[in-house]
């Protein structure tokens, strides 16, 4: 019969095998397809060895578990630890959602005669520009003018609340990571896998944690994405200050909390800075993709293209995307770039 | 002012790896440094050190790099723990501390100067100079009058409001020394201050040093590798040499009488007329008439000064006079005598 059938016998495990029948596991496509055609496979050439896989081994001896239980077996795991998880994470993450609902509520309901002029405000408190302020102004209009106002500011409302999340944790993470090399052996794999996991990964087991009407939903996957580089660049920059400037305000009888506010901060803050720049713009890139679990936004345009083949929606909206990370960019990069005057060392 | 040392360094071994305890029985057993590195993988920082550093001295502790003098000088304020040993300073034991003795010592006791000036670069020249009042949980207007004043006296009136960045490296070397003379500490550690600058920088900084202390009296450690440095500044000069104390005392008394031969090596090539004083090379007065001197001579004039004054004469006897005492002679023959190299005086006596 099968190739490895010869070794289960040699390891006197063929009662075994016989017994357990492999019964509670359906037949796949390539059983039912061998069963009709009779047993052909008598004796295969070394040439054509398969390699020794959950399948071929399960041909051989039907006591032994496919590879889809494994796939399964990870599924019903998730899915019995899923009620108790939930029951944690639920109140837990509950302020995400009244964030994000607030956010996105004060920026719908208040006039665009406010929200426009504040926003210009603000760009100009932060980079001390006009051009960049004229820039804001003009994109702003401009999506305003081809009535995509309101998917903008959907899409800027929930940045704002997600980077701004993403700072708050990510900071003091970082922070510690830097004060203990222990902490930061662990963390490294873990913000490495956050980093490289596809995106829509996330997505998957957040749908069968939170309801899909929630706005934490997609709130949490934007911020798992989007939390890595301010974590890393904080630890990088407070791992970074000059070591003889941490001597200095040792011997000048500075106390750890003083050391941190007084020195490792604000010398890390051009660092800490760049890891915000990075932040928002992940974040931007996740919100499209968390338009497929129900966030708003130029994202829900997108999709919209997608799956009615409207072009022209999809391209003008990609184009507002491009439009919000633009000005992000250019603001973020030119309150950095203030920073930066301030203390080149 | 022989009364008790300012800091007394007594039996200080340092010995850097990971089981320092053990590696310091080996050392005390007489195991040398190089070995110690090659069969037990420790590396020997320092081997007992003892030292006096006396109220209101300039105490230069020079050696060259890899010689253990900045590890020395940290030791003072525990920026590094020694693995045996003492330190005290005013009688009081500085291992014994506990954090918040140590902090009070450190903000109060002694202030530092870095040789890479160590500056905030956020902070304004001000702000860096007040740096010892702000940890104290001043705020700048209570210390801005005294950071002015010391700002004004090492000659940066007018930078109160710059950021070290558009400063020059002098310049920011005198911020670091406001910096330290504003936390008005009588102990000030310098490790190394002026090796970053250039030349003549270094000189114009170390002629503001002098002038500060003859001033201030403070008690001063200053690290250097620059001999010319340690003779111009030392009141009390300390050599080390791979983590030992190789000659330590008066200056002009280790040149004129070097007791190693690596200090031998080390003075062959500096200006000894510009180094040595009159004090170091005149004799007693053996009752000469007024008349039969060439005139006076201040006991600090260098040689090289004495020697323009001469023309090059060695027949002329000048008076030594300290003040308005007079307290020795000085024959242009022992000045001679003084300004032959070491090495070159000891190799003919071989010969003979």
């Amino acid at each position: 019969m099968a190739t490895y059938q010869s070794a289960f016998n040699a390891l006197g495990l063929k009662d075994w095998c016989a017994g357990d029948g492999g019964g509670n596991a359906p037949m796949s496509m390539a059983q039912l397809l061998a069963k009709n055609s009779g047993d052909k496979v008598a004796d295969t050439s070394l040439w054509d060895l398969p390699f020794p896989s959950l399948d071929a081994l399960h041909k051989a001896c039907p006591a032994w578990p496919q590879s889809r239980e494994l796939t399964k077996g990870l599924e019903h795991a998730f899915l019995n630890v899923k009620d108790s998880l939930s029951l944690v994470l639920d109140p837990i993450t509950q302020p995400l959602s009244w964030c994000l609902d607030g956010a996105l509520y004060v920026m719908q309901n208040t006039p665009w005669w406010i929200v426009i002029p504040v926003l210009m405000a603000v760009v100009f408190l932060v980079t001390k520009s006009w051009k960049l302020v004229g820039l804001v102004a003009a994109s702003i209009l401009l999506l305003a003018f081809i009535d995509y106002y309101t998917y903008a500011m959907q899409t800027l409302a929930i940045i704002f609340v997600c980077a701004f999340l993403c700072v708050l944790l990510g900071v003091p993470i970082g922070i510690a990571m830097a004060r203990s090399d222990l902490l930061q052996r662990l963390l490294i794999p873990v913000l490495d896998m956050l980093q490289t996991l596809p995106p829509f990964v996330y997505l998957i087991p957040l749908i069968f944690l939170f309801s899909v009407t929630e706005s934490k939903l997609y709130g949490i996957a934007i911020i798992l994405y989007a939390i890595v580089p301010v974590v890393r660049l904080t630890n990088l920059g407070i791992r970074l200050v000059d070591k003889e400037v941490i001597e200095a305000a040792d011997a000048f009888g500075m106390t750890e909390r003083q050391k941190l506010y007084k020195v490792q901060i604000p010398l890390a803050l051009p660092n800490i800075m760049a890891g915000v720049n990075q932040t928002i713009m992940m974040s931007l890139a996740m919100v499209v993709i968390a338009s497929l679990v129900s966030a708003p936004g130029l994202g829900v345009l997108v999709l919209k293209g997608i799956r009615n083949l409207e072009l022209g929606v999809g391209l003008v909206s990609g184009l507002g995307i491009v439009i919000l990370a633009v000005i992000l960019d250019r603001v973020t990069k030119a309150s950095l770039a203030r920073i930066n005057a301030a203390q080149k060392a | 002012m022989t009364a008790e040392p300012k800091i007394a360094i007594r039996n200080l071994y340092k010995i850097f790896g990971p089981e320092p305890e053990v590696a310091l029985e080996y050392v005390k057993r007489g195991v040398g440094k190089a070995d110690l590195l090659e069969k037990h993988g420790h590396v020997l920082g320092l081997k007992d050190i003892n030292v006096d550093i006396r109220h209101g001295e300039i105490t230069v502790i020079m050696g060259l790099s890899g010689s253990g003098k900045s590890t020395l000088i940290r030791h003072l304020n525990r920026l590094i723990e020694p693995t045996a040993g003492e330190v005290r300073v005013d009688d009081q034991d500085v291992l014994a501390f506990n954090e918040d003795q140590l902090r009070e010592l450190r903000r109060t006791q002694m202030s530092m100067v870095f040789q890479k000036f160590a500056l905030l670069p956020h902070r304004t020249v001000l702000e860096n100079a007040g740096m010892a009042m702000d940890v104290r949980g001043k705020r700048v207007r209570e210390f801005e009058a005294a950071a002015r004043k010391w700002l004004t006296r090492v000659g940066l009136e007018g930078n109160e409001n710059q950021y070290p960045h558009q400063l020059s490296g002098g310049m920011q070397q005198r911020v670091g020394i406001a910096r330290a003379l504003v936390s008005n500490s009588p102990i000030m550690l310098m490790d190394e201050a002026f090796s970053a600058l250039d030349p003549l920088i270094r000189s114009d900084m170390q002629d503001l040093l002098l002038e500060l202390q003859a001033e201030l009296k403070k008690t001063i450690v200053f690290i250097t590798h620059d001999l010319d440095e340690a003779l111009k500044l030392a009141d009390h000069l300390v050599i080390l040499k791979d983590g030992e104390v190789v000659q330590q005392g008066d200056p002009q008394h280790i040149l004129l009488n070097p007791g190693d031969p690596y200090i031998v090596d080390f003075i062959a090539d500096i200006n000894r007329a510009r180094v040595l004083r009159v004090r170091s090379v005149m004799r007693k007065m053996n009752g000469g008439a007024a008349g039969d001197y060439a005139g006076d001579l201040n006991e600090r004039d260098n040689l090289e000064s004495v020697l323009a004054r001469s023309g090059g004469d060695t027949r002329l006897v000048y008076r030594v006079v300290r003040g308005d005492d007079t307290v020795g002679e000085l024959a242009m023959t022992d000045l001679t005598r003084a300004l032959v190299p070491t090495n070159a005086a000891s190799a003919p006596a071989e010969r003979l």
